[in-house]
């Protein structure tokens, strides 16, 4: 969605004086004039830019974001951005398309300024909240299942995509499985809830063999992932529950995202120290006198404690 | 339509196809009876395939040229092409003309069957005909050159036109044959031609109408159809102001200009074609191939400009552009006074002998250059006819000595457009070297060095692939489709400098930077200097200087009914917007106090509005006003985002 602290009401470009009115369609404001026509509207709201032809019908289609206009994946390389932006440029440029396209080439203009440079891309992506981020900022790193006993490097896993609810698990173990109604599939309740021989029986049961051992590390993340997340809608569409078909890749994938959300962030952070712009000698000097100052202060208040403690001595003296 | 049906099957004839002797007279007749607004039709319809030579306001008013075809209807073969736009060149020295045919671009010739012609208006004294001027492009009897440098004729007007007399270029065309005069106020210069032993004024738009008139007649002819749409190309450094002039030459000529481009991007076009028909060919699939990037060096008579350009999949995007006012005119001007170190002083009582003489000088000076592309030294050997000879011989060594200017110029002017476009030199795919400078030795290899490459691109004609471009960008603009696909191509033009506006204390805050891509649009919130302030004043500016005074005003406008607040509060939301065309809006107005809404009408105003570029229009505002109507910027956290 947009967000635009503020924009600029509601305006139309045109030529009055030259123009001729020749339709209000849909209320809005259509000039025709002789030589070109630009019809604008900047509305913070819905995209800044919208197209010119004013019909009600096109405010749905408009795109909801850059990836979305360009009609690209949103980890999509500056060379697939490029090579969609010049397509869509060849289709709506106002020298192919007319006048029409003015409105539209501006917003392609717009979004392949922002998606290019990395930097206002970053800025971009976290400011409309892409999916890649939420995935790992929805994660906790804490499992679902709790554990009885010691923590041990080993952990069980009910992979529930491929579990079929046939509560074979359950049946031999009840204390550690549990059957997830809502969803129809087997998942840990209590890590090592019944006995080892118990709990070796009802995996080996299993006729989908999808009860896995995993490292305890990892098992927050399969757990994680194995829940249905909860899908972006695009109005109509998209939206609803999704969860991965194949967990363990998944889990791999979001651990290696997670690891580069977090060497990009240690990066910038590094990087912001870098990038502080050299101080002017004016700077300096006002930073030196600053910390003279501030140096004097302590040694001021402490000489006046002192002094003060002096007058105190003295009158007690006296 | 009756309206003008009658009128025209009268005049048309006469004006359009009629040797262009005839139309400067045609012009004074119909320019009174020359709008014709149609009844119940979409369009205002304003007939200026008349030439019309009149007072108009060019900057305000979209001009469309009626079309002739549509009763004459002997030219229905050629319908899809009728309102084909043709490309034009006009050089500072040499112009050309060229066409889409329907499978390639093809030039134009005139009757002496020259592709590039001489760019000049002969103010002659002819007793048959009254004292008409006829231009360089078609006429039969062609003039020496002799005769063009004698004072009658005026030529370099792309040189000349939109500047103001205090403008060092105009300065420097003082020593050329016809009369310059300047009185440093920032208005028009002066200029005229020798007619009948008489200085007669003129101005460097109407001779540019007048030579246009003649290339569109030739056109005419050729065509067999009534020319109305043109894409002209211009030098990079035109500001908005020249711009206009341009259009409004045009239009006196009775052209509509679709499009004015850049020079170096038309070249970008015919580059992004070659490369697309070099990549079908090889892989035979319509695929976006790869990227590959050029710099577009050209140097011709007046102008040098530089562009960067990347293409993939006949998609051109022009990536940086920088220009200069540079050329072959200011080589010449170096040799002639290395040649004749008193030249000003020898000339400036303008005696005609003398005037006859830096005639014979320029000649042979431009003969020697030319020679100099490919010979280590030349012999120069001139009678200037006042008893004077010039006998020596000009060493390559000495001519680069003398130019070093120009070359150091060259040189920074690349070195700034690979920085702007962020390439190094090694990004580099094609270097394309156009123009007529850029046959000199010393041009290219500083070119070649500076992009570490071996060779120029090759597949390129120097003098004609401006004009070749403009003519696909003709082609593309007037929505021809071509079913081999050589027309699938574009252009994505950038804005070559900065827009933005005065604040207080004279600064310049640009709104759109230079090198956006057209079309572009770009708004900024401004606040109030003073207490209680209900009026601002919007300056527009174009130019990449920190203060205003080194950029060009383009016009300015009040934005009123700010509501009243304390300093720095209120809200004023300057909006600028360039369309396709190349055209300037700039749309302003005032906020309520807090909110999104505007707190009554924007006002909305095409730039530039000033009839000539007067840098006193900005200083009588400042002594008027001061800074009661200042505008200051607001941090850039406050700027509103246009995040989706």
């Amino acid at each position: 969605m947009i967000s635009c602290s503020r924009n600029p009401a509601a305006f139309a470009f045109s030529m009055p004086d030259k123009a001729i009115l020749i339709s209000n369609v849909d209320r809005t404001f259509h000039f025709r004039s002789t030589r070109m026509t630009t019809v604008a509207r900047s509305r913070g709201a819905a995209t800044g830019i919208r197209c010119c032809s004013g019909k009600k019908g096109r405010e749905d289609s408009v795109p909801r974001n850059y990836y979305e206009l360009l009609g690209v994946s949103t980890d999509s390389t500056t060379q697939q951005i490029k090579d969609a932006y010049r397509s869509l440029q060849k289709k709506h440029h106002p020298d192919i398309a007319g006048q029409k396209g003015h409105d539209y080439t501006l917003m392609l203009n717009q979004a392949y300024r922002t998606l290019m440079r990395e930097e206002s891309r970053s800025r971009y992506d976290t400011a409309c909240g892409r999916r890649s981020e939420w995935s790992g900022s929805n994660f906790s790193g804490l499992g679902y299942s709790s554990w009885s006993g010691p923590l041990r490097s080993q952990a069980l896993f009910v992979d529930e995509h491929r579990c079929i609810g046939c509560r074979e698990c359950v049946h031999h173990a009840s204390e550690t499985f549990a059957m997830d109604e809502a969803v129809g599939s087997a998942r840990v309740k209590v890590q090592f809830g019944d006995h080892a021989k118990n709990i070796e029986v009802s995996v080996d049961s299993c006729p989908v063999n999808c009860i896995h051992w995993v490292d305890a590390e990892e098992l927050p993340l399969l757990e994680f992932l194995s829940r249905p997340q909860p899908k972006k809608a695009y109005g109509v569409f998209g939206g609803g529950w999704e969860r991965p078909a194949d967990v363990f890749a998944a889990a791999k994938s979001l651990k290696k995202q997670l690891k580069e959300q977090e060497e990009k962030k240690h990066n910038r952070n590094h990087k912001g120290d870098a990038e502080i712009e050299p101080e002017t000698p004016a700077q300096t000097k006002a930073r030196y006198h600053a910390s003279m100052k501030l140096q004097f202060q302590e040694l001021l208040q402490v000489f006046g404690r002192l002094g003060e403690f002096f007058v105190a001595e003295e009158s007690k003296e006296k | 339509m009756p309206l003008w049906v009658p009128v025209r099957s009268q005049v048309a004839p006469a004006a359009c196809l009629s040797p262009s002797p005839e139309a400067p007279r045609a012009l004074s007749l119909f320019s009174s009876s020359s709008v014709f607004p149609l009844p119940n039709s979409q369009c205002l319809v304003w007939r200026t395939d008349l030439l019309v030579i009149s007072s108009f306001r060019m900057a305000e008013q979209p001009y469309m040229v009626a079309s002739d075809s549509e009763t004459t209807g002997d030219d229905k073969s050629q319908s899809a092409f009728h309102d084909l736009a043709i490309g034009i060149e006009v050089g500072t020295s040499k112009c050309s003309i060229a066409v889409w045919n329907g499978a390639q671009v093809e030039l134009l010739r005139n009757t002496r069957k020259q592709k590039a012609m001489r760019s000049y208006v002969m103010f002659k004294d002819d007793t048959s005909t009254g004292e008409v001027p006829s231009g360089g492009a078609s006429n039969k009897t062609a003039y020496e050159e002799k005769e063009i440098l004698s004072g009658s004729a005026i030529f370099n007007m792309k040189r000349l036109i939109g500047r103001a007399d205090t403008d060092p270029i105009v300065h420097a065309s003082k020593n050329l044959p016809f009369v310059v005069q300047t009185l440093d106020i920032g208005v028009k210069p002066f200029i005229a031609a020798l007619v009948n032993n008489v200085w007669r004024s003129t101005t460097p738009e109407e001779v540019l109408a007048i030579f246009l008139v003649e290339l569109k007649t030739m056109a005419e002819v050729q065509l067999k159809r009534p020319i109305r749409n043109v894409v002209l190309t211009i030098p990079v450094s035109f500001n908005r102001f020249q711009q206009i002039r341009v259009e409004r030459a045009c239009t006196m000529a009775g052209l509509h200009v679709l499009r004015l481009m850049p020079e170096p991007t038309a070249v970008a076009l015919l580059y992004a074609q070659q490369q697309q028909q070099q990549q079908q060919s090889l892989h035979g699939s319509m695929g976006s191939g790869c990227e590959k990037v050029a710099l577009i060096f050209n140097m011709g008579a007046g102008y040098c400009d530089v562009a960067t350009t990347a293409t993939a999949g006949g998609v051109s995007q022009i990536k940086a552009m920088q220009g200069c006012t540079l050329g072959g005119e200011d080589i010449l001007k170096n040799v002639l006074y290395h040649l004749l170190p008193n030249f000003d002083s020898l000339y400036s009582n303008r005696d005609m002998n003398k005037i006859r003489s830096m005639g014979l000088l320029r000649i042979a000076a431009q003969d020697a250059i030319h020679r100099l592309s490919t010979q280590s030294s030349v012999q120069i050997n001139v009678d200037l006819g006042d008893g004077t000879k010039m006998q020596r011989v000009l060493h390559q060594s000495e001519f680069e000595e003398v130019n070093r200017n120009v070359f150091e110029i060259c040189e920074k002017l690349i070195k700034l457009c690979l920085a702007d476009s962020k390439l190094a030199a090694e990004d580099i795919n094609d270097v394309i070297l156009v123009g007529g400078c850029s046959r000199i030795p010393k041009i290219r290899s500083l070119v070649l060095g500076l992009c570490k490459k071996e060779k120029e691109y090759e597949g390129m004609d120097a003098l004609e692939a401006a004009v070749t471009g403009a003519a696909l960008e003709g082609a593309v603009a007037s929505g021809i489709t071509d079913p081999s696909g050589s027309l699938d191509m574009l252009t994505i033009q950038a804005t070559p400098l900065s827009l933005g506006i005065r604040v207080h204390g004279g600064g310049f805050v640009p709104i759109i930077q230079r090198n956006t891509a057209i079309p572009a649009r770009k708004s900024m919130i401004f606040t109030t200097t003073q207490d209680g302030q209900t009026e601002a004043l919007i300056v527009v500016y174009e130019g990449e200087g920190k203060m205003v005074e080194e950029n060009h005003l383009m016009g300015y406008f009040k934005v009123t009914a700010i509501p009243l607040a304390p300093k720095g509060t209120a809200e004023i939301s300057v909006c600028m917007d360039i369309d396709a065309a190349n055209t300037l809006r700039v749309f302003a107005g005032a906020m309520m106090l807090g909110t999104d809404r505007a707190n009554s009408p924007f006002f909305e105003v095409r730039m530039p509005t000033l009839d000539d570029a007067h840098g006193w229009c900005a200083q009588a505002l400042v002594k008027t006003h001061g800074s009661a109507l200042d505008l200051t910027t607001i941090p850039k956290e406050l700027q509103p985002q246009k995040v989706q």
